[in-house]
């Protein structure tokens, strides 16, 4: 707990700080952000170089030394093919980071210009897709995307699409209000009556102008995208079962519930990575709304 | 505004949403699928002219798209949601037969999941910064960020296989018969047929993957009663109820909690949602014969007809929790009342 005399001193220095020293400042004062920050990036780098560094190839067999307890040749133990869990889960992490990613930048995007055309638009327009969002809302979203998946036909690609179907909703609220409360500005008025297109004004001078907060929203879901398709794979809607993706290793690891390594370890690598985006979000939040910063 | 009015408004404003789910459900079913037969019937009938042409005419697929989608909706009101490929049963039976077992999972999920969710939001809202409040910060991240499934694998592995201080999986034990049907809920089952034995194992049964399901949804439930909670406590009356000399269990129990519930509220409703897909992963790992489990199976086996109503099911009782929830904030909020 700080006196109050570097409290004031700190806000003082905070008002003249550029960015980067607010930024520093921020993190020294939540740490989980930090640590959040090292867990994910730790991940991203292994995910570009873990067919360096992995002991062997996720999908090679090795049936003399099948369901091995975790041991100084198996370091996570190996599955009922004998294939190294250890390698699969370095492995996995290029399968759902990508795919976490994808959900959130498709889905974002189609939220934002559905939002933004409907805001800007306004009258039937607005009123359709408005009608479309709520629609899409009264669905708990992942069921919405385990029947687009089911229908679309199980593979990784497709599990990306459905959840990027159902992802767009919220986006497209948060959209529509910004660009509504912006569309009366001036500026908007200026550019219309220097003869911009609406086209124009709408991607070039409005929504420049609101993107921010989808933004925030967008990696503040990261979490919820990883964890989603990690729970479309877990049924069965993801890829194809002999793939080191963590979510079906974990659902093929139930038929093996006493070798626990099987389903712990990929367990483990959705919760870090999930705990790890979540705790920059909470950070993010925490600055981004001072009223529940608590001080 | 009189009860009346508001009740018969929020009904009028359901009907085009069930009606606009049932669209969805359509289109997902018939426009999705690059062939409809394909997807619908088991691989074997693909040969049989009589079984395909008898799908075409039930779902009416030889004619226009509109005119399809009245047959599915009138198929549908009848109760037919098309038949299983893998069991060969009717999914609608099949779902009627399953859903007492999820109910009752599912009631006791969220009451557990309620208690724990605003109890943690409550410590960590009053005793802001502390220690306790940092300790219900972590149990709400754990219950957000770990898959449910791996929650659920380690219960079980832990109080199950290890320490053997919880049932095992299922709904009773292997040699116990279930009570005579008439509920289908096997505690309440037991109860009215006065077999105490038979509703301890059944309910010895539910606890595990209950709480499960409750540590799954009390993550969200207690951040949004701690934020909002918070948002409270800062408020003008607070300081007013303070100042005039209420004791603080009185301030925080009335005047704070009344007035932080309704969000709260809110995000219960919603996280039904999450309570119905948290069913499929849960109760798919303590193989407990729900409608979740049914759906895992479906979807591991690609029963395309029985995902569909299983994803129809789940959303019109998602709709039904937010119609009550609305139903809710007329008593809540005094402000719609008056307004």
């Amino acid at each position: 707990m700080s006196s109050i005399s570097s409290i004031s001193s700190s806000t003082h220095e905070f008002e003249s700080a550029s960015r980067g020293q607010q930024a520093l400042y921020h993190l020294r004062r939540n740490p989980l952000v930090l640590i959040g920050l090292i867990i994910a990036i730790l991940w991203i780098v292994i995910a570009f170089i873990s067919p360096a560094i992995a002991p062997v190839e996720p999908l090679q067999q090795d049936l003399v030394n099948r369901l091995q307890a975790p041991n100084a040749l198996f370091f996570m133990g190996s599955d009922e093919l004998g294939r190294d869990i250890f390698s699969r889960v370095l492995w996995g992490s290029r399968i759902t980071i990508p795919a976490g990613l994808a959900v959130i930048i498709i889905g974002s995007a189609l939220g934002v210009i559905i939002g933004a055309v409907a805001g800007y638009a306004g009258g039937l327009i607005d009123e359709l897709l408005m009608r479309l969002t709520e629609l899409f809302m009264a669905f708990p979203f992942i069921i919405l995307a385990m029947a687009v998946t089911a229908a679309l036909g199980p593979d990784i690609r497709n599990a990306v699409l459905a959840l990027s179907a159902v992802w767009w909703p919220r986006y497209a609220r948060i959209l529509r209000g910004l660009v509504l409360e912006v569309k009366s500005q001036e500026y908007v008025e200026a550019a219309h009556s220097a003869g911009a297109s609406g086209l124009y004004v709408l991607f070039r001078t409005i929504l420049p102008n609101c993107i921010a907060p989808a933004v925030i929203l967008a990696t503040l879901d990261i979490g919820t995208a990883v964890i989603s398709f990690a729970a479309l794979s877990f049924i069965g809607l993801g890829p194809e079962p002999s793939s080191p993706e963590w979510g079906r290793m974990v659902s093929i690891g139930i038929d093996f519930f006493d070798q626990w390594w099987m389903w712990l370890f990929p367990g483990l690598a959705i919760a870090s990575l999930v705990m790890a985006f979540n705790f920059i979000g909470d950070g993010l939040r925490d600055i981004l709304d001072p009223r529940l910063r608590g001080e | 505004m009189n009860f009346f009015r508001y009740f018969v408004r929020r009904v009028v404003l359901i009907i085009p949403l069930l009606l606009g789910i049932t669209v969805v459900a359509f289109i997902i079913a018939n426009a999705i699928p690059a062939d409809p037969i394909n997807a619908n019937l088991p691989p074997n009938a693909l040969n049989d002219e009589d079984t395909i042409a008898a799908f075409r005419k039930k779902w009416g697929l030889d004619k226009p798209l509109h005119e399809q989608y009245l047959t599915y909706l009138g198929n549908l009101l009848r109760g037919d949601m098309g038949t299983s490929i893998k069991w060969r049963t009717k999914v609608a039976e099949d779902i009627a037969k399953r859903l007492p077992a999820t109910i009752e999972l599912a009631t006791l999920g969220i009451m557990y999941g309620v208690v724990l969710g605003v109890g943690l939001g409550l410590v960590s809202a009053i005793w802001k910064n502390s220690w306790a409040d940092y300790i219900a910060r972590v149990i709400a991240l754990i219950g957000v960020s770990f898959p449910v499934f791996l929650i659920a694998l380690v219960f079980l592995s832990l109080f199950y296989a290890q320490l053997g201080i919880a049932a095992g999986p299922g709904r009773l034990h292997i040699l116990m018969r279930p009570p005579p049907t008439v509920t289908g809920m096997y505690t309440i089952d037991a109860l009215l047929d006065g077999d105490w034995k038979t509703f301890g194992n059944a309910l010895s049964h539910l606890i595990l993957p209950a709480l499960t399901l409750a540590l799954y949804i009390s993550g969200i439930i207690s951040r949004i009663t701690r934020s909002s909670l918070l948002e409270v406590l800062n408020q003008d009356y607070m300081r007013t109820a303070r100042a005039k000399g209420l004791r603080e269990r009185y301030v925080i129990g009335f005047h704070g909690m009344r007035n932080s519930l309704i969000p709260v509220v809110t995000v219960i409703g919603l996280s039904y949602g999450n309570l119905l897909v948290g069913s499929i992963l849960i109760e798919s790992i303590f193989a407990y014969p729900g409608i979740g489990f049914y759906m895992f199976r479906a979807s591991t086996s690609q029963d395309f007809p029985a995902i569909m109503g299983v994803s129809l099911l789940f959303a019109f009782i998602y709709v039904g929790v937010n119609f009550v929830v609305d139903i809710l904030y007329f008593f809540l909020d005094p402000r719609i009342r008056v307004g």
